[in-house]
């Protein structure tokens, strides 16, 4: 079975990465090989050491990492024990790494055709303009329209998406012979993801490049790779092609996370059943939003972008809408609008009968109570140096009749409430999980006991598994306390079993809006259809069957 | 309407770094007039009668009357305030009446020695504390690191007048190295002709190396007093600063897209500048009036000894005088700070 070029590309050998002496091993005797032309997957859950693999090939790995034993092969050759100078040689040219959130991997204070030239200059002697020429075509080829004024924005003038190709491109520069995707997707619009991948993964065959896609997203994986590494607690459970691997995985930990993948949301149960909302309660909304403008003035001219466009809606006691929308479709300003931590051009939110929109920062006060927020991203919104304890308590003390005794006892519910154990009271929001900080979140904006809750992306750049928790989690609280909820998020299929209504948003509209079974069943409009077909299937497609085939009989695989 | 329309419209083309200048400039109109309102203000908030305070305990009713009135007091306080401006504008801010020369030339004869020491310390101090920030960032554990950490200690601890005089007593006194501690050129060597003020600067335009070599020998010890004293804390700032953006993950970015250290280093230092920026600018204007003491120890008959010497005396026309160069002097050293600081981070809405 060995053809000429079966010869791998790279080889790591048995890795294992410690962390000091006596610390458990971040890797622990991972092995496998990557061909030319070659997409391997790499799935796992948070801390599964995806990161720290990538990070170990290019010997970055952070601070007190080191490699304790096995070897990394790139055509043959070790890299291990290289000098700094001939890694740096070796890291862009040939291995380039791709990684999560873009627009923290670029530097903000220099034009994005700067930095693509800058690594181009780095790793082939060649002029500025030259270098600068080069940078503008390569931005056209990652599919940026107007590539020669976008070489000169800056990083935060990009969205995700184009900073994320932008950062394609600086990896592509110097035609490396292996591209690391260390979950190059996190964070983007399903649409956009699945323009990016197949940039990226094209590009790559294109140069006939060996890729290392790492992901948590198993449709990613179904989609784009040839082979795929089942990775947990820092060993590989499971290497195989993907087309087998789908169809019966050998492992039980990659069987549970297939079948975690497979779970469609149940649909939410009949209305009828959902007994608490009356008919009392339909004629009169906990919170009515009617015409609801808002306007950003566009700097250096007199237009405006218009985040909220005419927006009106409704939601009942014990009900939840889910607002759904591509990034930059206003539903988070929406958002902040309700609890007016943004204050909007037009329209009115009434709340409870009472109308909110222009009343009195001093009146609104004591309102906040029974309104709540839960934040986009609960690390940056929690205050890093109080521990959970404190964090949860902070709020409880905007109820003047609870003493110091009364708020302790509340700390306990409310963990127990988001189901956290007690243990974590004392702990900082660094110390916790992504999933755990969702939690304390939740429980900060539960403190009070709103009747009103807004969910912005709850379930955002979660792992499979634990994004099945929370939405579980919120369910529950529906169940329990019967509070009313506004769910925002990018990913139409999450919101299936939980809220009662959907309404899409595009451009600051909203296009579609209706019973959720209803959309689901019988989407009106393209974009909804579009919205639900984003999310990519855990079903191999066809051309990569084909793929895997060829490559079967060509007997590389 | 259609004018401003057409005026916004215009103003959107106009280039960032223009944009930034230019407004910031025509801030400076208001701002300033604002420095002559308060310094005039100065005066006639202190207690009693100005007159009185100028002429002295000798003074009989009618001379009194009669300053009044050639000073202007018995006008209405607008138009006192415009004679001033007016006045102002024109170079005149009265006679000092302890040197009995005009405020003008005694401040044009004081302020560029003043200025002189302060651009050479602010530049050694820059290269002191930056260059040791990074050092100690790049290596930690290091000589310079762990070096640094006990100067940025020291540095805040001991005052500057007190390392003037060890300097003076190590370099000049025991070793007889530096030059001798009394203004800013030798006695025997003539000052060229005044073109900048600065004497390195018009000595070497003056082609007079003697001159030359003379101001810079008595340069030394002053700049190295200030540098040494305000390096610290710029060291401190630069550190925290530079070592975050230093352990950020788009310079751990550039790493792994191969690019070499020192360009790292580089493009971190960029990042770092807008606070760099500030605390320099802060210090620029903070030394000012904060060098006295070390001015006082070299003899160097700059802008801070003659302030003091007015308050010492009472001379409310030097005070006067001092107080609009020294608020003009920071307000444009603010503006320049402000235009850095936006040039230097394109994130900043213009």
């Amino acid at each position: 079975m060995r053809a000429p070029n079966a010869a791998p590309l790279l080889a790591v050998d048995n890795l294992s990465v410690d962390f000091g002496e006596g610390s458990p091993k971040a890797l622990s005797g991972v092995s496998f090989e990557l061909r030319r032309d070659e997409v391997l997957g790499i799935v796992g859950e948070t801390g599964a050491g995806k990161s720290v693999l990538a990070r170990s090939l290019l010997d970055l790995l952070p601070e007190g990492g080191r490699i304790v034993e096995g070897d990394i092969r790139l055509d043959g050759a070790s890299v291990l024990g290289l000098s700094e100078t001939e890694q740096g040689k070796l890291r862009g040219a040939r291995i380039a790494l791709i990684g999560t959130n873009a627009k923290a991997l670029l530097d903000p204070v220099a034009t994005v055709g700067a930095q693509i030239a800058r690594v181009l200059r780095a790793h082939r002697a060649c002029g500025r303009r030259e270098a600068w020429a080069a940078a503008v075509d390569l931005l056209a080829q990652v599919g940026i329209v107007n590539p020669e004024r976008r070489a000169k924005a800056y990083p935060h003038e990009l969205s995700g998406g184009m900073a994320q190709r932008v950062v394609i491109a600086m990896a592509m520069v110097a035609n490396p012979d292996i591209v690391l995707a260390d979950d190059a997707t996190l964070g983007l619009d399903a649409t956009i993801q699945v323009q990016v991948l197949d940039l990226l993964v094209k590009r790559c065959r294109e140069l006939g490049a060996g890729v290392v896609l790492i992901t948590h997203d198993l449709g990613i994986i179904a989609h784009y790779c040839d082979r795929v590494a089942i990775m947990k607690g820092g060993r590989i459970f499971e290497l195989g092609e993907v087309g087998r691997f789908l169809e019966g995985p050998r492992d039980d930990y990659s069987r549970t996370l297939l079948d975690a993948a497979r779970v469609r949301p149940t649909p939410m149960a009949g209305q009828g059943e959902g007994g608490g909302v009356t008919d009392e309660a339909h004629a009169k909304p906990l919170l009515d939003v009617r015409r609801l403008e808002k306007f950003f003035p566009i700097a250096g001219s007199t237009e405006v972008v218009r985040a909220i466009d005419d927006v009106s809606f409704s939601v009942g006691r014990g009900e939840t809408l889910a607002l759904v929308g591509e990034s930059g479709s206003g539903k988070t300003t929406v958002g902040q609008c309700l609890v007016r931590l943004l204050e909007c051009d037009g329209g009115g939110i009434t709340f409870d009968g009472v109308d909110i929109t222009d009343m009195p920062a001093k009146e609104f006060r004591p309102l906040r109570r029974r309104l709540q927020m839960v934040f986009q991203e609960p690390y940056v919104a929690l205050n890093p140096r109080w521990p959970v304890r404190a964090l949860i308590a902070e709020p409880l003390r905007l109820d003047p009749g609870l003493d110091a005794k009364g708020r302790e006892h509340r700390v306990r519910q409310l963990l127990d409430l988001v189901h956290l154990p007690l243990s974590l009271a004392e702990a900082y929001p660094h110390e916790l999980t992504a999933g755990e900080q969702k939690r304390i979140g939740i429980a900060r904006a539960l403190a009070t006991g709103p009747d009103f809750v807004v969910f912005d992306e709850p379930t955002t750049a979660l792992d499979i598994r634990v994004r099945a928790q929370i939405i579980d989690l919120v369910r529950d609280l529906q169940a329990e306390i019967g509070m009313s909820a506004l769910f925002i998020t990018h990913d139409l299929n999450s919101v299936r079993s939980l809220a009662h209504n959907v309404a899409v948003m595009r451009h600051g509209k909203i296009v579609e809006y209706g019973e959720t079974e209803a959309i689901f069943a019988h989407p009106t409009q393209d974009y909804t259809r579009m919205l639900l077909s984003a999310e990519l299937p855990i079903e191999q497609g066809l051309l990569q069957r084909d793929r895997a085939e060829a490559r079967r009989l060509a007997g590389t695989a | 309407m259609t004018v401003a329309v057409r005026l916004a419209g215009f103003w959107g083309t106009v280039p960032r770094p223009l944009k930034i200048v230019v407004s910031r400039l025509f801030m400076l109109v208001p701002q300033l007039f604002g420095v002559m309102m308060v310094t005039f203000l100065l005066v006639r908030l202190l207690p009693g009668d100005p007159a009185l305070l100028l002429l002295g305990n000798m003074a009989t009713p009618d001379t009194i009357a009669a300053f009044r009135e050639r000073l202007g007091l018995d006008l209405p306080i607008w138009d006192q305030f415009l004679r001033y401006v007016w006045n102002a504008l024109h170079g005149d801010l009265g006679t000092s009446i302890f040197t009995s020369q005009p405020v003008v030339s005694d401040l044009l004869e004081r302020a560029p020695a003043t200025l002189e020491l302060i651009t050479y310390a602010m530049a050694l101090t820059i290269l002191i504390g930056v260059t040791l920030a990074i050092v100690s960032v790049v290596r930690p554990g290091g000589a310079v690191d762990i070096g640094s950490r006990i100067y940025g200690l020291a540095a805040g601890a001991i005052p500057d007048f007190w390392i003037g005089l060890l300097l003076i007593y190590f370099f000049f006194y025991m070793l007889g190295w530096a030059a001798a501690p009394f203004g800013r050129i030798d006695t025997f060597v003539t000052p060229p002709p005044a073109v900048t003020g600065f004497y390195t600067l018009d000595s070497l335009i003056a082609g007079n190396p003697q001159a030359f070599f003379s101001s810079v020998g008595r340069l030394v010890l002053p700049v190295l007093t200030l540098a040494i004293v305000n390096a610290g804390a710029l060291m401190k700032m630069t550190k925290t600063v530079f070592a975050d953006v230093y352990r950020s993950d788009f310079i751990r970015h550039a790493r792994a897209s191969g690019l070499p250290e020192r360009t790292i280093r580089r493009i971190a230092l960029r990042n770092c500048l807008p606070p760099i920026i500030t605390l320099v600018g802060f210090m620029v204007g903070f030394l000012l009036g904060a060098a006295v003491l070390v001015e006082t120890i070299f003899s160097w008959g700059g802008l801070g000894q003659y302030a003091v010497q007015a308050v010492v005396n009472s001379d409310y026309p030097a005070l006067q005088g001092f107080v609009l160069v020294a608020a003009t002097f920071i307000l444009v050293v603010y503006t320049v700070v402000d235009i850095l600081y936006e040039l230097a981070d394109p994130r900043i809405r213009v």
